[in-house]
């Protein structure tokens, strides 16, 4: 690097505007190279994405003009695309003006600017680990986030069967869905219902399968049991079937008339049929019990791996101070498990309160209910499918599944930020 | 800024926004259609044919027929009749659909809603010789929306080994009921699926029920007439059935085929989709008879017609009419039967398996299901009643609220809000 003289006129804030335009401040600054690559880039993006932008940003404020030729579909898409475009290009045009700015501060101070190639070499070596993430936040983008804002878009919008693209076009309806959700009575009553029995299903067949794990866990645990490891893999085994072929063979199993559990057991022994698929208390009993079958081997395999790193020290020291087994239980294997498998726990209530395959598998939903559309086990993600795909309900079931998604966030910020691990990781 | 300059800033910007967006001059034009002529022959037309084996091979001796008269080749996708409409609404106005698509009926208002399917002109000619009740089946808003190529409604199968005869009137069918049912050894007179509304449809339309009243083949929908006399007495009958014990609760198809084919059940409710399976287990104890009669009127079946649609967006929509046409004359039907055993939507088509002799028997009193697209709040509701009236509940309480849901739906969906 080479002395160069202080230059007193220069002004970093203009050199700062001028990069609005990225590339004309950098010329300002004579940086000659830079200054003229970033104004080709700039220009080759305009050119490139100029259509994209011109159709997105007016598809997403009109959603299309003309019946059975504009899609309004596909303009929201091309919306959503010019959206992250413009956020992708105001960051660039924020950092360039950055460089700008620190550049001529540099020129003002007579410091030396370190060529275009220098700073390459640098920012390849300090950005390499952003080169690496990027493509996963690239895909992140495109898999998560685009649908994500496609289905709150959709939220807004009157899209159902009377209203369908490519004959018609669609409009804004702001909040109306949700307005009609909870002024309606049908949708209110169906809404309410469903969502209390999602409530108790997540946190009733959740903690079961948990308790049932934990206990397991702690007996298959304890010194006198031999063949430790058969016991496991045995109970493990529910966790290995595909829970669809395990959920329709329990369908059958619990028919009313034909399936085994009455027929063979509850008939001979006790002369009487429980009505596992008729009445909504015995069908909701019924997917309890399926859920803790199924769901119980994650999490027992989980505790069994976390309570064999629970020191032997701790328990002997117990002994000495004449704890109970009882008090050893409560106060170091329970806090240790815990502590260790909170955040993969709700992620199991999370689970289980979109858990579509058993619902729908199960009994699609049923016994039915008088007066109501949605069934009597019905929870809020097999209800919106039922509204989508069924009924053709599209703007409404997308403000439904917003509000799960509100729901089920909340639920796992709250958890998360109870939970002692994650304050720990702070 | 200033607060005053904010609202004119957002101004100026949806201003400019709004005034960009595409140069649509001369774009509706380009959707006009053309008559079929020498001079815009294509050179070929592309159709989706339904995923299925037979039906393929079916096709494509069809459309080697259809190059040889005209010169046109068809190109075949196999492409699931099931996953075809939701491809069509995203591909066709993007130009990316085929020329023909395949759909049933009972989506044909669906269809029109999403502005799919091409308006079909069809002459008086090419009109002839579908089976009756067909080409109405299609029509929505005046509109014909495809041309029909095979159709299906369910039937009587009986087991000769316990029936010698059908029954051929509901009084019969009960006496069957009476005499077979020993529901602790699964063993019955009869059976269907009651709480489908397919299955049920025939009870309460026997004694005076309908869905929507009609008027010239349009659909009233706002007069629903499943709750009425006829409607109550029909579900009656259905609730008389359960609480005697001749139909057992949550049945479903696999439990009801199951049973048929063991041999423990008289008569069943099916279709000809299970002609094949049926026949292979039971050979010659298997025949089929039309629905037994109710107050001397034979019981009106639900039944469904599947269609060639046009793809509103095609470029080639005159031809590919013509194709439609081709695929479903009598030569192409007998060609489609003789591979894919559907009965076809042609009246001179020779079936020569008596099998299917129960089904033309019904056809000719089949009810092709309504094709408004509010029809589809019928089911769900419905379904639910049949279920609540099984388990013993006040029929007419039951069905009034019912219609009610159903109205109530009607109104969610959207029907006449435009």
């Amino acid at each position: 690097m080479k002395e160069v003289a202080p230059m007193k006129n220069h002004n970093p804030k203009l050199a700062s505007m001028l990069s609005i335009v990225p590339g004309i401040g950098q010329l300002y600054n004579r940086q000659w190279l830079k200054g003229s690559l970033l104004l080709l880039v700039t220009a080759a993006f305009i050119f490139v994405f100029y259509d994209i932008f011109n159709m997105g940003y007016w598809g997403l404020f009109t959603l299309g003009t003309l019946d059975g030729v504009d899609d309004s579909r596909v303009l929201i898409g091309q919306g959503i695309v010019a959206v992250f475009l413009t956020v992708f290009a105001a960051i660039m045009v924020f950092l360039t003006m950055k460089d700008a700015r620190r550049v001529a501060k540099m020129r003002v101070e007579g410091e030396a600017i370190p060529s275009l190639r220098e700073r390459t070499k640098h920012s390849w070596d300090k950005g390499f680990p952003y080169l690496l993430v990027l493509p996963g936040l690239a895909l992140l983008l495109l898999a998560v986030v685009f649908p994500l804002l496609y289905m709150i878009v959709l939220a807004f919008t009157d899209y159902n069967l009377f209203n369908s693209p490519p004959r018609n076009v669609l409009s804004w309806v702001g909040f109306q869905n949700f307005i009609d959700l909870a002024t309606i009575p049908i949708w209110r009553q169906t809404f309410i219902s469903v969502l209390s029995w999602t409530i108790v299903w997540t946190v009733v067949a959740t903690t079961l399968q948990i308790a049932l794990a934990l206990f397991l866990a702690v007996i298959v645990n304890d010194k006198r049991i031999k063949y430790k490891k058969l016991i496991r893999t045995v109970l493990i085994l529910p966790w290995a079937v595909p829970s669809f072929v395990t959920i329709l063979i329990f369908a059958a199993m619990f028919n009313d008339g034909f399936g085994a559990i009455n027929s063979d057991l509850f008939v001979p022994l006790f002369d009487f049929a429980v009505p596992w698929l008729s009445d909504p208390f015995y069908t909701r009993i019924a997917l309890i019990m399926i859920q803790v079958w199924l769901g119980f081997p994650f999490v027992f395999a989980l505790f069994t791996g976390i309570l064999q790193s629970v020191s032997d020290d701790w328990y002997e020291a117990a002994d000495m101070d004449g704890a109970s087994r009882v008090q050893k239980f409560r106060f170091i294997t329970l806090p240790h498990v815990l502590f260790a498998t909170a955040p993969l726990l709700i992620m199991q209530y999370a689970g289980n309160f979109n858990n579509f395959n058993l619902i729908y598998l199960f009994n699609e939903g049923g016994p039915p209910v008088r007066g109501q559309s949605a069934g009597s086990t019905d929870i809020l993600i097999s209800w919106v499918y039922s509204l989508a795909f069924e009924n053709s309900q599209y703007s409404m079931a997308a403000a439904i599944s917003i509000i799960i998604g509100i729901l089920v966030a909340l639920f796992a910020v709250f958890q998360f930020r109870r939970s002692a691990s994650f304050k720990e990781d702070r | 800024m200033k607060k005053w300059q904010y609202p004119i800033s957002t101004m100026a910007v949806l201003a400019v926004l709004s005034a960009c967006g595409p140069d649509r001059e001369g774009v509706m034009e380009e959707l006009e259609t053309e008559p079929a002529t020498e001079e815009n022959k294509p050179e070929s037309l592309h159709i989706w044919v339904n995923d299925d084996e037979r039906e393929l091979v079916a096709y494509r001796e069809i459309g080697e027929n259809f190059e040889r008269e005209t010169g046109i080749e068809v190109r075949i996708t196999p492409f699931s009749m099931g996953d075809q409409l939701e491809a069509m609404s995203l591909d066709a106005p993007a130009g990316g659909g085929p020329d023909l698509f395949y759909q049933p009926n009972d989506m044909v208002g669906s269809i029109t809603l999403q502005g799919l399917a091409a308006d079909i002109e069809l002459t008086p000619e090419q009109e002839a010789g579908y089976l009756d009740g067909t080409l109405d089946a299609l029509t929505y808003e005046g509109e014909l929306a495809g041309v029909p190529a095979a159709v299906e409604t369910y039937a009587l199968f009986y087991n000769t080994e316990i029936l010698s005869e059908p029954p051929t009137t509901i009084e019969e069918l009960e006496a069957i009921g009476e005499e077979y049912t020993n529901a602790g050894a699964n063993e019955f007179g009869f059976l269907l699926e009651s709480k489908e509304m397919y299955f049920a449809y025939p009870f309460y339309e026997a004694y005076g029920g309908y869905i929507f009243a009609e008027d010239g083949g349009d659909y009233d929908t706002l007069d629903i007439g499943l709750a009425n006399d006829g409607a109550v007495e029909g579900g009656e009958v259905l609730q008389r059935f359960h609480q005697e014990g001749y139909l057992p609760q949550n049945l479903n198809a696999d439990i009801l085929n199951g049973l048929f084919l063991d041999g423990s059940v008289g008569a069943v409710f099916s279709g000809p989709w299970n002609i094949a399976e049926y026949g292979e287990n039971l050979g010659d104890s298997l025949k089929t008879a039309p629905l037994p009669t109710v107050n001397g009127n034979p019981m009106r079946s639900l039944g469904g017609v599947k269609a060639w649609m046009v793809n509103g967006y095609s470029e080639h929509i005159s031809w590919a009419t013509e194709l439609a046409v081709f695929m479903t004359n009598d030569e192409s039907a007998q060609i489609f039967f003789e591979n894919k055993r559907e009965i076809p939507a042609r009246a001179e088509v020779n079936l020569d398996d008596e099998l299917y002799e129960g089904f033309q028997e019904q056809l000719e009193h089949a009810y092709f299901m309504p094709n408004v697209p509010e029809v589809s709040a019928v089911w769900g509701p419905m379904g639910d009643a049949n279920v609540f009236i099984s388990q013993g509940h006040d029929v007419r309480e039951v069905l009034e609220e019912t219609v009610e849901l159903i109205e109530d739906e009607i109104q969610i969906m959207g029907a006449g809000r435009e």
